[in-house]
């Protein structure tokens, strides 16, 4: 201890190293430099790969568009056939039911599988790995897997249905339940990510505060109340958030694999209708139009969520 | 405190100060036992990261479109490749053999280049390359997407590479593929609907020959006790798209209805509309028809597990049930009518389409021609082949189809059947763009599935088409 309590002094009292350097650059900007060389890699791919294609399509939506590459301007004429499209209103309708039924299920299941998760028991990874398996498999797979589990006449579940006295559905054929088959699929597919995300938020919150409230008589649902809850706000905020995102502006690979859209648009989230006109009718003009539509109505839902929920942040601020 | 990179220190008591001692980032030749500093691992890296990069990247911003090496590339979903399926694997044969003969007799070279048949139909693989300007050199293309590639300016004139008695050897068969009486676009086949019934299901059902039905409530009825016994009764294909209004059509002209009338005016709104929504929607409402394809839209299949008894699909299920299901007894029979309606079937197909825009639009156009459109022996073999023996289609040709029945092509009875009694008084799948048949297709839908009225369906079909006739600019839609 001696040695070292007298080197360190030594140290600092050396003189100034003979490093060689350059005559030009201060020390901030030779760390200027390297900073924006380690950045460089990724905005250069998000520039290319994100920022500039979202400007052209913006641009694009200005545009008639053949598909066969033929542009003329048409300014808002885009916008104007898109307010009077009686389809895209009903894709954003089936997209605002979408959205209002998947993010609080998929919200509490998350949660509920998080705090179960959490629990200290024999073989809970091998319940958690099992939770976030179906989140590594492709979506096309878990379609075609969910597809055929749903056959109407076939399907493992209308058999388990038979044999449980009820009668068997079509639960991708009828209007009525084919968005609720979709939506069960994907909260299926999405809970195991976001338990995972709940958990490592749970494991955040301190053990003493519920030792302290076991001790002052605070049951389960108290301590969950008072302690969990209002602990997990930011990491519930991050659920919220990226679940909404998700739900605005994904599904397209499930819709296409499970129903193509049906039956009669019963499923034709507004992001299958855009695919539809941009890659099967080839209006990509009216399709980009649309996609700025939906960004700017997913840029004001965040803007809401953040409002209401102040970011995530606790009462203090932080 | 410590500085990165000097971990190591820490372990023990620091060494006396060395006079001008160099810092630790700045030693990279210190001794042999430190390595290279963490800087030049992180250029290195950062370089062999580049090198591995870039020939991805730049890979990445090529064209498969554009053969190399001057080829044309010809985009399809057939060949080459090689699997399990048969029937499949004759078809592909049958591409790779046609491209061979043309390359080992002319100077422009033509590679296959084989989409699957999911990405190809439905997907956004051929839209996007010609978005992009990289459209294939020769394509497959389907009536229904005729007119959308004619309009966008992107179908070469096939008229001056053809002979004049090859184009009147294919008679009607050209109509849909026409505009101002130029060709643009070659039939490789004819394809027909009719209803496939299972006989096992049939004879189950306590059924016989005799019961074949010829009207509409004859199928319902038929439908009705096939599925008392277990599979759908019926089946009408259930998947919204260019395939359901294709087999849909029929029951519309059976009854005198069209989309458009002779003039090009809508006429979608009538008698004839409205019965034949009707049908599908008392099938599935009746529990005759199902919601979702059985076996995932497999007939073959659907027939040997059960699932279904009754069918109406094309003649290309010829060649899948001699290749599937050698031993599996199917019956066919022509569609039945309405109550004073007139028998037609739709006849679909495929044809063989040139890139105007793509790199040499004129040998594209010649080897189209080359293939299936000049009067010489090898090339009316050739469709032969492909309809006889790759598949099981009528040839589009006169010639052809009377070769292929000299040959034995239609000696086999369900082959003879759509020849002589299906195919006949059957009208071509129409050339709609995408607006009109998203139109037919909603009504189709919200009648058969959502049990929407037929009437208010086919008035809101029918106004969409007419508001987008008054500003529809291209060739005729009929």
């Amino acid at each position: 201890m001696t040695s070292v309590s007298t080197s360190r002094p030594a140290v600092a009292d050396a003189p100034a190293p003979a490093v060689p350097r350059s005559p030009r650059l201060s020390r901030r900007h030779r760390e200027w430099i390297a900073a924006a060389l380690f950045l460089a890699p990724d905005a250069l791919g998000l520039l290319v790969f994100v920022a500039v294609p979202m400007v052209l399509s913006v641009v694009l939506g200005f545009f008639q568009v053949s598909g066969f590459g033929s542009y003329r301007w048409i300014g808002l004429g885009n916008y104007r056939r898109m307010m009077n499209d009686p389809l895209f209103w009903d894709s954003m309708r089936i997209t605002g039911l979408y959205v209002v039924i998947l993010v609080p299920v998929l919200f509490c299941v998350s949660l509920g599988l998080g705090l179960l998760a959490k629990q200290k028991l024999p073989g809970i990874g091998v319940f958690r790995t099992a939770l976030f398996m179906p989140y590594v498999i492709s979506l096309v797979v878990v379609g075609l897997l969910w597809k055929f589990l749903l056959d109407d006449q076939v399907g493992a579940v209308n058999r388990a249905m038979r044999s449980a006295g009820f009668g068997a559905h079509s639960w991708l054929g009828d209007p009525h339940l084919a968005l609720g088959s979709v939506i069960a699929i994907t909260v299926w597919v999405m809970m195991g990510y976001y338990m995972i995300i709940f958990l490592a938020g749970l494991q955040e919150i301190p053990a003493e505060y519920y030792e302290a409230a076991r001790i002052d008589g605070a049951g389960p649902w108290r301590s969950f109340r008072s302690i969990t809850w209002p602990l997990l706000r930011p990491t519930s905020f991050f659920v919220l958030l990226m679940s909404t995102v998700a739900a605005l502006t994904g599904g397209l690979d499930m819709i296409f694999v499970l129903t193509g859209g049906g039956p009669a648009n019963g499923t034709s989230l507004a992001i299958f209708y855009i695919y539809q006109q941009a890659f099967v009718f080839g209006e990509f003009g009216y399709a980009s139009a649309m996609g700025s539509f939906l960004v700017l109505i997913m840029v004001i839902v965040s803007a809401v969520i953040f409002a209401l929920t102040r970011g995530g942040r606790f009462d203090d601020g932080e | 405190m410590l500085q990165h990179g000097n971990g190591a220190a820490s372990a023990g008591p620091l060494p006396p100060p060395a006079p001008a001692a160099p810092t630790p980032s700045s030693t990279p030749s210190r001794g042999p036992s430190r390595g290279p500093s963490r800087r030049r691992l992180l250029t290195g890296a950062a370089g062999a990261a580049g090198a591995l990069a870039a020939p991805a990247l730049l890979s990445g911003c090529g064209t498969d479109s554009a053969g190399s090496g001057g080829e044309l590339t010809f985009w399809n979903f057939y060949g080459p490749q090689h699997g399990p399926d048969p029937a499949a694997n004759r078809q592909a044969d049958w591409f790779v053999k046609t491209v061979d003969a043309w390359n080992a007799t002319h100077p422009v070279k033509i590679r296959l280049q084989f989409i699957p048949q999911p990405l190809y139909l439905n997907g956004s693989k051929l839209p996007t390359a010609f978005a992009a300007g990289e459209g294939p050199d020769i394509f497959l293309l389907s009536p229904g997407d005729f007119l959308r590639y004619y309009n966008g300016g992107v179908l070469a004139d096939l008229t001056p590479h053809m002979d004049k008695a090859a184009i009147a050897d294919y008679g009607t068969a050209l109509s849909s593929r026409t505009v101002d009486g130029r060709v643009y676009a070659l039939p490789m086949e004819v394809e027909p609907l009719a209803m496939f019934y299972d006989v096992a299901a049939w004879e189950k059902a306590g059924l016989s020959e005799a019961d074949i039905p010829t009207t509409w409530d004859g199928l319902l009825d038929v439908g009705d006790k096939l599925r008392s016994k277990g599979p759908a009764g019926l089946v009408f294909e259930t998947a919204p798209g260019y395939f359901q209004n294709f087999t849909w059509y029929c029951w519309m002209w059976q009854g005198g209805g069209d989309v458009l009338d002779h003039a090009g005016q809508p006429s979608f709104d009538s008698r004839a509309t409205r019965q034949a929504l009707q049908l599908w929607q008392d099938a599935v409402r009746h529990g005759i028809a199902p919601r979702t394809d059985p076996a995932a839209g497999d007939v073959v299949g659907a027939f040997r597990s059960g699932q279904a008894a009754l069918w109406q699909s094309g003649i290309w299920q010829v060649a899948a049930f001699r290749a599937a299901a050698p031993d599996l007894k199917y019956g066919v029979f022509k569609l039945p009518l309405p109550p004073g309606g007139q028998y037609t079937t739709t006849l679909g197909g495929w044809s063989f389409c040139a890139n105007a825009q793509g790199r040499d639009p004129g040998a594209a156009a010649e080897f189209c021609a080359w293939a299936l459109g000049r009067s010489d022996e090898a090339c009316v073999d050739r469709m032969v082949d492909w309809c006889t023996v790759a598949k099981s289609d009528v040839a589009p040709r006169t010639s052809a189809l009377e070769r292929g029945a000299r040959k034995g092509g239609y000696d086999f009875w369900a082959m003879k059947k759509f020849k002589d009694e299906v195919f006949p008084g059957g009208r071509a799948e129409p050339r709609y763009p995408p607006v009109i048949y998203k139109a037919i297709s909603d009504a189709i839908q919200g009648t058969m599935l959502a049990g929407h009225g037929v009437a208010g369906d086919a008035s809101r079909a029918a106004d969409s088409i007419a508001a987008y006739l008054k500003s529809y600019q291209g060739a005729s839609l009929v």
